[in-house]
């Protein structure tokens, strides 16, 4: 073993012994941590039991860390949810409005509802911790360095396949050229050697240098594209690389379809078919007017028969009772909830059986419930006309038992007297 | 180098020892240079040719089949009303529970201290992150408009809209996207230590360079392995709860609902096992051609499929346990529509995809009760392969029997599968393989620096006396010998 | 570390704890018969005997998560843990002391006492539709069948680990590891299936028309935390009176830690999956399990005790290695989580469905008693085994690596 002043291009930086065993790696470590040295390494393919002990390597603060960013991504994923879902009914109109949150309303969820917020919340805290975890064991082993003076010793190439070695920087307060060689010869090394600078940093090929610009560049392109698009204006459509919805296939008006047999795509309408808004044929039916004046008669085709009024009182329940009542008082569980919570701007049910509608024709009657009135919608798309009719019949019942006489109601039908 | 070896029973046990995990007179050198060799073989084996071909084909189809599907919409798969889930959801599940197996070897087994976990967790980990692409394609493709995909993140946007945090299908987006990147940075932190020894194996300035920079300078330096084991066991500690909320939240897509079949408290920890069962089944099918083809068998040896074994057949007790609840339960329920699933899954018009689930998922597993089973490589192929179509019907009949057979008889309808559907699900398999056999060809195939770890010569006082850690003297691990075996067994107390 | 232990005085079976076993014994004597005392003057015994499944469920958890412990670590072939295996024998071979214990509550069973097993009471079954479609499985007879077959079971497999284990003591054969590895696996199975649906007989089965396909996973992963606190507690007391100094070191801690740690979080992971698909599905008929038990401040108040003492707590407490490797702040987590682990319990028999007009006090005398009874009697039962036996599996093949080991 030469334990002579090494010879070395250059400056010397570090000396390098080689080992060919984990015990032999162990105990040199032990002498070097003995014998003073601070700003040495120990290198080896793979981590070392007891190594560590053997440095006086102290104990990472990397869990610290990644506790940190745990934490960070576990208030991120609660306050992204709330923020996004549950946050209408705060005033953040200072705020631009795509970053505004608002109430998201969805299956009688409350807005804000922890436990289906526990698996985002939970993933977003793992994702940030395993960034910190990864990024931070970079960072504090200072890589990557792709130019490291050790890549210059060839022996040093084994260092990933099978062997050992023990590293003392030059800069080492302890650091002497000879005796530091001397130290490391008598560890039974299998080879010593010293370190230079390498000549100069190792140059990236010229074809990866140009790739990695050509791909930066275009990496650049689609942002700016964006940027361009966002800040200019165009009187062309927007273009559709793939047909969606909105733009469709589909015949145009004069276009020939040979589905049909006199080939046009466009369709003669088929008989008896009114357009909207066109006067219907029997105006008392339909409209509930004669000579534009609201009838007080039910017209010739409708019977008011027990069992049209029976109908009439099933489709009030359906449609008209949620608002107006059972028994039309106008206090349907609609109304009372909206009055409980004290909805701004709830006005009240027209109540049924009062004097207003007691002594409003039927025909007006059926236009209010074709077509709506203030806050009440149409209902002439789910009511047919006839039924509409017999809601009339059934109100007209309802109004009459709120000032039913005794006279009224047969004999055989009182109820039992108590 | 070591001379390749044939089959070496270390599967036996002596109390009181730990059988080798590297056998053929391995040492340091001959390990880096078997595992380095599939990477440095000027070509590779033939049936490496074969099976890419295979699969690029298979890739080329699927490529086809979403061209197809994105230019002419959803419609063209068999999907209909109420069978709104068909094949795409059921690939999807199928894959990201395959996805299971890598993080389970790398994260788990690692908490465990299953040392023989290091044979076989790199192309574990590998598979797992190339299952979880597949799986992520499925979701992606079925939602029809795919360009407009960037909908389910929470990007700011001029429509000032926000994602749903309180639909199960959203926490799949963030539970599958952040498994597949801590798949990744697991997988590559792991393969840094191996990346340079490939760059420091290179044998061309391009090789040096591409390998350089992925092992991102390391040198092996004690301070750094230090931090990396911390930085690694950390990671595990991770991905270990991750591994179980990802298939839980992939249950929830379906337990959330009210849905007789799919609304039941036990389906997270049921897709759990589940899913580690048809991952471990795809490592084993991944693994018994991959140590012949490569000349790993020394490094994956009898042991490795045997271990991998008895947890197919726990796992698979598991998934029959969930199996046998959600059967118990659904009568004692009382719940009419709960009982009629069950019946309908077992005597309906699927009833044929519900025996073969059955047949594949529990009874051709209880075959790994026997050891001469779990010990013959090619034994345990056979049932890791009906494992994996049993898990692909399990999920095929959770969704499509619960969907077509829900509350109203008036509502119902069969699902067929198109040849769309068809070609799809074989495409995924191809870029599976594609990539997969990539990997063999240019990652490192096996964790060296890992595998010595748990080899004797890793030991401070090896080949001096025999240290406490390592009850197996040096020596013996490399001509372990079975007959010592029967000479304990055959002591009767 | 030196890789042999003197058997001879250190792990020698415990002795003079006469005291301690008389103290428990009185304590199980007093608690036993003033529980009786206050159930007759109750005069409502469905009181006493659900505070009696309560307490029973919960000493024979910390049983159950012995017998698991015992066969995995057969199962897996673990070195780590042979230093700690015989206490965790000592908690399984309680069983069959634990089954006899189990025969009071066959009283309300068979006389079909409707304020615990409502399902055995004829009259509510006649107007109950749900009751009587679950008849073939919720009856008395088969009740019993059941359970003398879980109990049969379980003692079979206690004792058998027990006996081949001190066998192992006297001869060090070890084809005795490799015997009790082979049945271990059998062993495991059937446990899980008796476990799972003892946990649905005797505590799903108080509401019978509720159900949960998760229930088994549930009580199991409560038991398996109940076994491990109970282990760290058994190992620093057994350390303070001088036993096992030398083979129980600061790496069994630090494993026992974690797994603790570990299936706190699978506690969780279990109750997060039942509460947050019931929570979510909000079928009526699920929910009502949770409703009386989010219904009142004092119901509330435990169940929030238990997401912040049965996980957020422990888990903060036991993330870093330092507690962990500390014996007595781990011991002290211990103790906390035994009581978590019991209140678990008392969250599950939940409050009793109240009679018209009646108030139920949300915690009754009886759980307190019965504790202190049923408990006593647990500590002494182990304390006769720890007098009895040796405390360490002195000649197992892998006592030497349990010795040894080191957590990275």
């Amino acid at each position: 073993m030469n334990t002579k002043e090494p010879k070395v291009e250059g400056r010397l930086q570090a000396l390098l012994a080689e080992f060919d065993s984990v015990g032999a790696l162990v105990t040199a470590a032990e002498r070097v941590r003995d014998a003073g040295y601070t700003r040495w390494d120990t290198h080896s393919p793979f981590p070392v039991h007891g190594i560590d002990q053997a440095m006086g390597v102290r104990r990472t603060r990397l869990p610290w860390l990644v506790f940190i960013f745990g934490l960070i991504g576990c208030a991120t994923g609660l306050l992204l949810q709330w923020w996004t879902n549950a946050t209408g009914a705060l005033d953040f109109g200072w705020l631009p409005t795509f970053l505004q949150g608002y109430d998201f309303l969805i299956s009688g969820k409350p807005r804000f509802s922890l436990p289906a917020n526990i698996p985002v919340i939970f993933e977003v805290t793992v994702l940030f911790a395993a960034l910190a975890t990864f990024l931070g064991m970079l960072a504090m082993n200072s890589l990557p360095w792709h130019h490291n003076r050790l890549f210059g010793s060839a022996r040093f190439k084994r260092v990933t396949a099978d062997r050992f070695f023990v590293c003392i920087d030059a800069a080492d307060p302890k650091f002497d050229a000879q005796g530091t060689a001397q130290l490391l010869a008598a560890l039974g090394p299998t080879h010593v050697e010293p370190l230079a600078d390498l000549p100069s940093p190792a140059r990236w090929p010229h074809g990866l240098v140009v790739a990695g610009m050509v791909i930066a560049s275009l990496a650049l392109l689609p942002p700016l594209f964006a940027a361009k698009a966002r800040l200019s204006k165009s009187p062309l459509p927007r273009i559709q690389p793939i047909q969606d919805m909105g733009n469709q296939e589909r015949y145009k008006t004069q276009q020939a379809n040979f589905a049909f047999a006199d080939t046009r795509a466009m369709r003669p309408q088929v008989p008896g078919t009114i357009a909207r808004g066109d006067p219907l044929d029997d105006p008392h039916f339909y409209e509930g007017k004669v000579d534009g004046q609201w009838v007080k008669t039910f017209p010739p085709q409708v019977q008011v028969t027990q069992s049209s009024v029976r109908r009439g009182q099933q489709r009030f329940n359906i449609y008209c009772s949620p608002c107006h009542g059972l028994g039309g008082a106008g206090d349907g569980i609609v109304s009372a909830r909206a009055l409980r919570l004290d909805t701004p701007g709830w006005v009240q049910p027209t109540a049924l059986v009062g004097d207003l509608v007691r002594d409003r024709e039927n025909g007006n009657i059926f236009n209010t419930i074709t077509h709506g009135l203030r806050t009440m919608p149409p209902y002439g798309d789910q009511i047919p006309p006839a039924d509409r009719w017999a809601i009339i019949a059934y109100i007209r019942a309802l109004q009459l038992s709120q000032s039913v006489q005794r006279a009224d109601v047969p004999r055989d039908q009182w109820p039992e007297e108590r | 180098m070591a001379s390749t070896v044939g089959e070496i029973d270390n599967t036996l046990d002596i109390p009181g020892q730990r059988a080798p995990l590297v056998l053929g007179g391995h040492d340091f050198t001959s390990v880096t240079d078997t595992v380095s060799a599939v990477w440095e073989a000027r070509r590779p084996p033939r049936a490496w040719y074969i099976a890419f071909a295979i699969a690029v084909t298979l890739l080329a189809v699927l490529g086809a089949m979403i061209g197809y599907l994105v230019f002419n919409g959803v419609g063209v798969w068999g999907l209909n009303i109420p069978n709104g889930w068909g094949f795409d959801i059921t690939n999807f599940v199928f894959w990201v529970g395959i996805g299971h197996a890598g993080t389970l070897i790398s994260a788990i087994l690692f908490l465990f201290r299953q040392k023989w976990r290091t044979g076989i967790n790199r192309f574990a980990e590998a598979m797992t992150i190339f299952a979880v692409m597949c799986a992520g394609m499925f979701p992606a493709i079925h939602v029809g408009r795919i360009w407009l995909l960037y909908w389910v993140f929470p990007i700011p946007n001029q429509m000032a809209m926000w994602p749903n945090f309180r639909s199960p299908l959203l926490w799949d987006v963030f539970a599958v996207s952040t498994y597949m990147l801590v798949s990744l940075l697991f997988w590559y932190t792991g393969m840094i230590p191996d990346l340079a020894t490939f760059r420091d194996r290179a044998t061309s300035k391009w090789k040096y360079y591409v390998y350089g920079l992925l092992a991102l300078g390391w040198t092996g330096s004690s301070r750094h392995w230090h931090r990396f084991e911390r930085a690694y066991l950390i990671l595990a500690a991770l991905a270990t709860p991750l591994v179980l909320s990802v298939h839980s939240v992939v249950s929830f897509d379906f337990a959330v609902s009210q849905l007789p079949g799919w609304h039941t408290t036990i389906f997270p920890p049921y897709f759990v096992a589940g899913a580690i069962f048809g991952g471990f089944a795809m490592v084993l099918t991944l693994a018994i051609p991959a140590r012949s083809l490569f000349g790993l068998k020394a490094l994956i040896t009898p042991r490795h499929i045997d271990n991998m074994c008895k947890v197919l057949l726990l796992t698979g007790l598991m998934v029959a346990y969930a199996y046998g609840m959600e059967f118990f339960t659904s009568w004692y329920s009382g719940n009419p529509h709960e009982s009629f699933i069950s019946r309908a899954r077992a005597l309906g018009p699927y009833a044929w995809a519900y025996w073969t689930m059955i047949a594949c998922n529990v009874v051709i597993p209880q075959l790994l009760w026997f050891r001469r089973v779990r010990t013959n490589a090619w034994g345990a192929f056979a049932v890791a392969m009906a494992v994996n179509v049993g898990m692909w019907f399990e999920r095929f009949v959770i969704i499509v029997t619960s969907l077509s057979q829900d509350f109203l008889p008036s509502s119902w309808g069969i699902f067929i599968p198109t040849w769309v559907d068809l070609l799809t699900l074989a495409g995924s398999f191809g870029l599976f393989f594609t990539l997969f056999l990539l990997f063999c060809r240019y990652l490192p195939l096996v964790a060296m620096a890992e595998v010595k770890t748990v080899m004797p010569q890793a030991t401070l006082t090896h080949a001096a006396t025999p240290h406490p850690h390592e009850h197996v003297p040096s020596k013996r691990a490399f001509d372990y010998n079975p007959d010592e075996y029967e000479a304990h067994k055959r002591k009767k107390p | 570390m030196t890789t042999t232990v003197d058997s001879s005085t250190d792990s020698r079976p415990l002795s003079g704890t006469w005291p301690a076993r008389s103290a428990a014994g009185l304590l199980a004597l007093a608690g036993l018969v003033a529980s009786v005392l206050l159930g007759w003057r109750q005069g409502d015994w469905s009181v006493f005997f659900r505070s009696y499944i309560l307490n029973y469920c919960f000493v024979l958890s910390l049983a159950l998560g012995g017998l698991f412990f015992v066969m995995l670590q057969h199962l897996t072939r673990a070195g780590w843990s042979v230093a700690l295996r015989r206490l965790a024998e000592f908690v399984a071979a309680t069983i069959p002391v634990l089954a006899i214990l189990f025969l009071p509550l066959l009283i309300p069973v068979l006389t079909g006492m409707a304020g615990v097993y409502i399902w055995t009471n004829p009259d509510a079954v006649q107007h109950d539709p749900v009751l009587q479609g679950k008849a073939a499985y919720l009856n008395a007879p088969f009740f019993i069948v059941r359970c003398a077959f879980y109990f049969a079971l379980w003692t079979l497999l206690a004792r058998y680990f027990l006996k081949r284990s001190l066998q192992q003591d006297a001869t060090g054969d070890p084809a005795l590891t490799l015997r009790m590895q082979w049945w271990s696996a059998p062993g495991m199975l059937l446990y899980a299936l008796t476990t799972t649906f003892f946990a649905i007989d005797v505590l799903m089965s108080l509401n019978p028309h509720w159900y949960s396909t998760i229930w088994g996973v549930y009580f199991f992963s409560g038991n398996v935390v109940g076994f491990f606190a109970l282990l760290a507690v058994l190992a620093y007391l057994l350390q303070r009176a001088g036993r096992l100094t030398q083979s129980v070191t600061v790496e069994h801690y630090h494993d026992v830690g974690k797994l603790a740690f570990a299936f706190v979080v699978f506690w969780a992971y279990i109750a997060f999956s039942q509460y947050m698909l019931i929570w979510y599905g909000n079928i009526p008929e699920e929910t009502v399990w949770f409703r009386p038990r989010q219904g009142d401040t004092w119901w509330v108040g435990v169940s929030l005790l238990l997401l912040f003492g049965h996980f957020v707590a422990p888990f903060l407490a036991l993330i870093s290695r330092y507690p962990k490797r500390r014996k007595a702040p781990l011991a002290l987590a211990a103790v906390w989580l035994l009581f978590m682990h019991w209140l678990d319990l008392y969250y599950l028999v939940g409050p009793q469905p109240a009679a018209p007009g009646q108030t139920i006090a949300a915690l009754h005398a009886t759980d307190v008693t019965l504790f202190i009874g049923l408990g006593g009697l647990f500590a002494f039962v182990l304390l006769r085994l720890m007098s009895r036996y040796t405390l360490l599996p002195a000649r197992d093949p892998r006592l030497a690596e349990s010795l040894a080991f080191e957590n990275v």
